[in-house]
């Protein structure tokens, strides 16, 4: 009886050729879930952590909502019970040499290795994704990495002396990642820099991470280096002030992000934020179509990227790429995670939700939407769906497009199509298809994103580094910048709260006290031109108004321009005309120029020490500070010519190029102390790595950087350094709310500090503060160390398979 | 006036542009074995399936008479009957597609097949197979007679010469000789893949068939280094479905040496769904070209009815 059921199925399936289910078993999943009594607790210092009086949130099969098991909710003390076992393992794990760390490290490989089907199995049925991806890219990938940064840890003593971990690293994670998110931070940030440890917040219902704090547990020797909880986002900042963590990274949603930065402006440790999901693909008439049309399907619709695509196609192969997409997408298919035949598993009701509204939205907007493939029509499941005709100034078209949606829309031109790709906030990943070698490459560095795979997209390995930057966060991971994340120069002091709690952000430099007649001038002589250096040349200020300077004696010493707004607006204008032509220049040309200043200001040197000496600084001290400002210039001409490197992949035939790219124009507000050294030392790191500044200098000292200027204004072309003088707190205010900005350093006071990172948040701007600590600016490694040269650029990694 | 004609079916423009990216295609074809996965039911239906897509074949010095008979058996009864009968598949007259020999033992086959008692068509490769280094007069002659001995479908290789050098009329002219030679048999057309040195040539060369009239293009010989591969199939089922969409014509396609496990026949049943859709997945339409598939595929089927993995002395040789 049961063979001819069996028969008539056959014959049924020999005559429609159809896919049938192929389910992966998940017991061991929930054999695993059995052994915590389907109650999931946190894992902290190598124990289950099941605090009595929690709320629990159920953990659910997101397709068949199937109650799998209860998660409970940290509080804030589980949180500190975290930091502090984070913080206790740190003792015994910092003085391991590299060699041995390396050892815990493959072993951890191995144990992954070991339970790769538990693994496997778990994260698709909580996620929902298709277990494919899980199994054949994102366990293979976490092993690689481990093993990746246990090569690291071998060889990091030598590779990165005069570096030295940060300690405890808070880790936040957003509530749709994949394991393997937490897998890229945790590896630089624990094993490999001796003593950092890692306390990780997960969002509720995720054992994922627990498992593999589990794993690593199990290994023994050092519990607590690796502390997973499970709680709500609102205990990020909690996390963050935890005594002892040194560093945040966040990755997540757009907002949230920002609404971290603004929580934690202030408080001890540095934020690393890695935002946004969308990504980015450019498809031009020079491209092998179909190939191109299997890159939208790996970027959209492949459970591979967590959130959707923006298409650019060329419009002279506009339908025929449409064509081709729509056939395409009708063999798609959707189902349950653990089916071993499904292109895309399902995200729960939460993204689904988020796909239908854009959706609405979009058709609203004047949107045509196409939908295909085998997919179930039930929640939570949602078909790969393609979206044109969006009207490019509709909100929608502006909007991050969500998983699993592909917005498309045409560019006649490669110039047009960079314009378009550029005009977004966001700078995660792209792609470039072209088949055209000239083409691809003036798209691929053209793009302002932080990844861009020619003629691929989606590919990952341990070695390069994975960032972005405008809106997408300028964290990094992945390779040696992914390291650099978690290292700081070695002998630099723990970071501690500075928060003012009374600090106005709505006040803080908003007006400029005014000025006054103080008395006649009493030097110098000549006297520097008065004005603003900006587009070139001395203007006069905005306001038209003056501020006193004194000297050392209490004298008034000179007036110069009082800088506003408006000045600080017109700068960054000239700044972003002078771009493109430094940009263009060869570091050669670049190192030429910085040299010429050098021998300018070395011609200038007793004037330049007469100022000082007049400032209170000794005739010898005076000249010293002028002599290693002339050597700073020179060494960063030297070292504005090697910076990008390639790098070699497993399974990729042809390199992956780790730029070193401008940041764009970039601000620096100037201490006090060292006004003619530290005003050099910022500038000409920022110069050789192609940026365009804004400064303002000493705000009680800024007569030695007016004297540059006047070198700078026959030397440099216009608009590449700016110079403001006035009020620090005020034009400060105007620098860090300025949304084409692109970065901003600032030396000064402890309430400036924070200003600056709770006004970041408006266009993410990267920031680098001293929180009120003064540098020593005539000191190697903090005057010209290599921290400076990290923090005046930024990455792209460029992906360039070959093969014909 | 004649060659006009001929020409005016030949549309280089089709071929001029096209570009194939390599590693793009590469990464594809991994993906495809690990997309789609059938089981049990859907498994067994699958692999009966392939079997008749089979051509099944014999392309040996050695062979006489009696294992092309006992090959045109096998053809006619390629699963043991008492298998069939227990997935209730036994009414289905289920054969391989095809049996290919070369030119000198088709008469053999066509002797064989008539003693069984059963229409499976004989193929023959011909042109100088398998490296086609031979002048164009005595392929041609070969075309003729291998027809004129009882062969319905006649696979020929193209001259990778001609391909190399970028000679493509040249290239088509050869095909259309091959096409008028045939008569009313069927052309497939082996492009040796292995040796058109790119994957953009592999492409040229399939449109080239294409246009010149072939009824199925086809990977390899199985007498290269390089045989089917996912890659190149990949790229000939693109160059197919733009053909389709330029013509509306439908041509097969067929992946011949080195698939030798049931697993591979899956893999290549699905790639066939995947690219070209469901109406592609008939004889008519697509071929496999093997001789040791078969048995694998029949052990798969036994272990599925029985539940055990058969001895090779459970099931008849070929």
């Amino acid at each position: 009886m049961a063979a001819t059921r069996a028969g008539s199925r056959t014959r049924e399936i020999f005559a429609t050729l159809e896919y049938g289910p192929a389910p992966e078993s998940h017991a061991c999943a929930l054999a695993w879930l059995d052994t915590q009594d389907r109650c999931l607790g946190h894992y902290v210092s190598g124990k289950w952590l099941k605090p009595e009086n929690r709320k629990s949130v159920p953990c659910q099969d997101p397709i068949t909502g199937e109650n799998l098991a209860s998660c409970l909710q940290a509080q804030a003390e589980d949180v500190a019970a975290a930091a502090e076992a984070a913080r206790a393992a740190l003792e015994n794990w910092s003085g391991l040499p590299g060699a041995s760390r390396a050892k815990h490290l493959t072993r951890l490989a191995k144990m992954i290795q070991k339970h790769q089907r538990l693994l496997w199995t778990l994260e698709s049925l909580v996620t929902g994704r298709a277990v494919r991806e899980v199994r054949d890219r994102d366990v293979p990938l976490a092993q690689q990495l481990l093993q990746y940064h246990a090569i690291q840890a071998h060889i990091q003593e030598e590779a990165l002396a005069g570096w030295e971990p940060m300690g405890v690293i808070g880790l936040i994670l957003p509530p749709t990642f994949s394991f393997l998110e937490m897998m890229w931070r945790i590896c630089p940030g624990c094993p490999p820099s001796p003593g950092c440890t890692v306390v990780v917040l997960v969002p509720p219902a995720s054992p994922t991470p627990l498992l593999l704090a589990q794993l690593a547990g199990e290994l023994g020797h050092f519990p607590g280096i690796l502390n997973v909880i499970s709680g709500p986002a609102s205990l990020g900042p909690v996390l963050a002030s935890q005594p002892g963590v040194q560093k945040v990274a966040f990755c997540g949603a757009i907002e949230e992000g920002r609404v971290l930065r603004r929580t934690l402006a202030g408080v001890g440790p540095e934020l690393g934020l890695a935002l946004g999901t969308e990504s980015l693909l450019l498809l031009t008439e020079a491209a092998d179509v179909d190939s191109a049309v299997e890159g939208v399907v790996d970027a959209a619709w492949s459970d591979r990227s967590p959130g959707g695509l923006r298409l650019l196609i060329q419009e002279s192969v506009w339908d025929e790429v449409m064509r081709r997409l729509q056939v395409r997408m009708a063999r798609l298919r959707g189902g349950r995670g653990l089916d071993g035949a499904v292109d895309m598993g399902a995200r729960g009701a939460a993204a689904r939700d988020l796909a239908q509204r854009y959706v609405r939205e979009a058709q609203s907007q004047g949107a045509q939407v196409f939908q295909a493939g085998d997919v179930p029509l039930d929640s939570p499941f949602f078909p790969p769906t393609l979206v044109s005709d969006l009207p490019a100034s509709s909100p929608c078209a502006q909007a991050e497009v969500p998983w699993p949606l592909v917005l498309a829309s045409p560019f006649r031109t490669a110039k047009e199509a960079l314009a378009v790709a550029n005009g977004t906030p966001r700078g995660g990943s792209a792609s470039v298809w072209s088949e055209r070698l000239g083409q691809a490459l003036e798209l691929g560095y053209g793009l302002r994103v932080g990844t861009v795979w020619i003629n691929a997209h989606s590919l990952r390995d341990p070695a390069v580094p994975t960032g972005g930057c405008k809106e997408s966060g300028s964290s990094w991971h992945g390779g040696l910048d992914g390291l650099y994340e978690y290292l700081r120069p070695a002998g630099t002091p723990a970071r501690l709260p500075y928060l003012s709690e009374n600090l106005n952000y709505d006040t803080f430099g908003l007006t400029v006290p005014s000025a006054l007649p103080a008395g006649p001038e009493t030097g110098p002589s000549p006297a520097p031109p008065y004005g603003l250096f900006v587009g070139g040349r001395f203007q006069a200020p905005g306001a038209r108004s003056s501020r006193p300077i004194h000297d050392s004696q209490g004298n008034l010493h000179a007036y110069v321009a009082e800088g506003g707004a408006k000045d600080i607006r017109v700068a960054v204008e000239a700044a972003h005309q002078a771009a493109p032509g430094w940009v263009g220049q060869s570091p050669g040309a670049r190192a030429a120029l910085l040299l010429a200043l050098a021998a300018a200001l070395e011609r200038r040197e007793p004037t330049l020490s007469l100022r000082l000496e007049r400032h209170g600084v000794e005739l010898k001290a005076a000249q010293a500070e002028v002599e290693l400002s002339v050597t700073r210039l020179r060494a960063w001409g030297a070292r504005a010519q090697a910076q990008s490197h390639s790098l070699q992949v497993a399974e990729l035939r042809g390199p992956v190029l780790r730029l070193r790219e401008p940041l764009g124009v970039l601000a620096v507000v100037c201490p006090d102390k060292w006004p003619l050294l530290a005003f050099v030392s910022l500038l000409a790191p920022a110069l050789a790595h192609g940026n365009t500044v804004v400064l303002v200098p000493s705000e009680t000292c800024p007569i030695p950087a007016l004297e540059v200027c006047q070198d700078m204004a026959t030397l440099l072309p216009a608009g590449l350094v700016n110079v403001v003088t006035g009020d620090r707190d005020h034009l400060t205010r105007c620098l860090a709310l300025h949304q084409d900005v692109q970065a901003l350093w600032y030396f000064g006071s402890a309430q400036g500090s924070q200003f600056v990172e709770w006004a970041s948040a408006g266009n993410l701007k990267p920031v680098w503060v001293d929180r009120g600590c003064p540098r020593a600016w005539d000191q190697e490694a903090e005057g010209a160390g290599p921290e400076l040269e990290l923090r005046a650029a930024r990455t792209k990694a460029l992906w360039l398979p070959m093969g014909d | 006036v004649l060659k006009s004609i001929l020409h005016s079916l030949l549309d280089l423009s089709w071929i001029s542009k096209i570009q194939v990216n390599q590693p793009a295609v590469l990464r594809r074809a991994q993906q495809i074995q690990a997309r789609r996965t059938v089981k049990k039911e859907w498994q067994a239906a699958w692999l009966l399936k392939a079997v008749t897509f089979i051509d099944l074949t014999t392309l040996a010095g050695d062979d006489t008479y009696s294992n092309i008979q006992r090959l045109c058996y096998k053809a006619k009864y390629p699963i043991r009957e008492d298998l069939l009968e227990a997935l209730n598949m036994h009414d289905k007259g289920i054969t391989t597609a095809a049996v290919c020999v070369y030119p000198a033992r088709v008469c053999d086959a066509v002797k064989a097949l008539k003693a069984a008692g059963c229409t499976i068509p004989v193929a023959s490769v011909a042109t100088g197979f398998p490296a086609g280094q031979t002048h164009l007069k005595t392929r041609l002659e070969e075309v003729k007679l291998a027809v004129e001995d009882g062969a319905t479908e006649i696979d020929v290789v193209i001259n990778r010469t001609l391909v190399l050098t970028g000679q493509w009329e040249a290239l088509y002219d050869e095909i259309r000789q091959f096409r008028k030679a045939c008569g009313k048999a069927h052309l497939k057309t082996i492009l040796a893949t292995g040796e058109l040195g790119s994957l953009t040539n592999v492409y040229k060369a399939s449109m080239i068939a294409m246009m010149a009239g072939s009824d199925f293009i086809k990977t390899s010989t199985g007498k290269e280094t390089v045989n089917a591969t996912f890659p190149v199939a990949i790229v000939m089922l693109r160059a197919i479905r733009d053909f389709f969409w330029k013509t509306g014509k439908k041509i097969g396609f067929k992946p011949a040496g080195g698939i030798r496990s049931a697993k591979d026949s899956l893999a290549w049943l699905s790639l066939i769904k995947e690219e070209l859709g469901d109406e592609w997945l008939k004889p008519e339409l697509f071929r496999i070209g093997a001789s040791a598939l078969l048995s694998d595929i029949e052990r798969q089927i036994y272990h599925h009815v029985t539940g055990r993995y058969a001895a090779y002395h459970d099931l008849p040789m070929c």
